[in-house]
């Protein structure tokens, strides 16, 4: 548990690092960053108690077949996902802020879980376009596209 | 074709230096456009209209999850293993947030790989920022639709 905790308390550091430094894109990134282990954690939990607020209420979601999501179906789906999602690791993430309100992250995933007696491992690439609401980043875009080769 | 292309881009790139405070239905149609004109330089693979479509921090994951950055993108539309036949966008919903737009459609590829012909169904989204009263398109995604 800890050490699934560490990355999110170095990510809170160094947020807070840069906050200090007055650095804004810096801090936009940090902050994005953080947001997206939450997210990952909160999916793997099937906690979207957490999850929830991350997300802007008109949120278009993609997922891995293509299918079109609402926010509250999205939510519903985490929730059945928590039942047999074991692990979920992001892979790789780099992130790009324009005009200090809108960060789009591109990362990889590794998902692996067990289904109906059957374990499974699923690779796929995401970009997530957060935008800032009021002071507070939310996500209104989320498309995942599985890695074939 | 591609000269009519060419002119229609330029016409695209010079409305969108119009000053700022346009109507967003404006804007609307200018992203519509510029999403069609991309479609069109794809297929006569045009690449200085791609070339000024895509912003120098463009990413692009192809339904397949390959992952490339804006000169490796020019490069596969430059390469001849890939023949588009026909690129149709079937539907495009854009929502505005400040300097940034979101495009999210479906669109319908044929073409040819290799010699082997073949049909997707893709959903996209793209995301354009307006950069000095330009837009360019800072990263792109598609997931072929399974269902």
């Amino acid at each position: 548990m800890q050490q699934k905790l560490l990355p999110i308390a170095i990510v809170f550091l160094l947020v807070a690092s840069s906050c200090a430094q007055g650095d804004t894109t810096s801090v936009d990134k940090l902050e994005v960053s953080a947001l997206e282990h939450l997210w990952k954690r909160a999916e793997e939990k099937g906690d979207i108690r957490a999850l929830g607020p991350m997300l802007d209420d008109d949120i278009t979601y993609v997922d891995e077949n293509g299918s079109l999501l609402t926010k509250a179906q999205f939510l519903s789906y985490v929730q059945q996902s928590g039942g047999h999602l074991q692990s979920l690791a992001m892979q790789t993430i780099s992130m790009n802020v324009y005009n200090g309100e809108t960060a789009v992250v591109v990362g990889s995933y590794l998902a692996k879980g067990e289904q109906t007696g059957k374990s499974y491992r699923r690779e796929g690439r995401f970009i997530d376009t957060w935008v800032l609401k009021k002071g507070k980043w939310v996500c209104v875009v989320s498309q995942e596209t599985p890695i074939l080769r | 074709m591609r000269i009519a292309g060419y002119w229609f881009l330029l016409f695209v790139f010079v409305s969108g230096n119009a000053p700022a405070g346009t109507p967003q239905d404006v804007q609307l149609g200018r992203i519509l456009s510029l999403e069609n004109a991309w479609n069109q330089a794809l297929q006569v693979k045009d690449e200085k209209a791609l070339d000024q479509l895509l912003d120098r921090a463009f990413i692009d994951i192809e339904c397949d999850g390959t992952l490339t950055n804006k000169a490796e993108y020019m490069a596969n539309i430059k390469a001849p293993t890939v023949q588009l036949a026909r690129i149709v966008n079937e539907s495009m919903k854009v929502q505005f947030y400040g300097r940034s737009a979101v495009v999210i459609g479906v669109y319908l590829e044929i073409g040819t790989r290799n010699g082997n012909p073949y049909s997707h169904r893709q959903r996209f989204y793209d995301t354009w920022i307006n950069r000095n009263g330009t837009w360019l398109c800072v990263s792109s995604q598609s997931t072929l639709i399974l269902h």
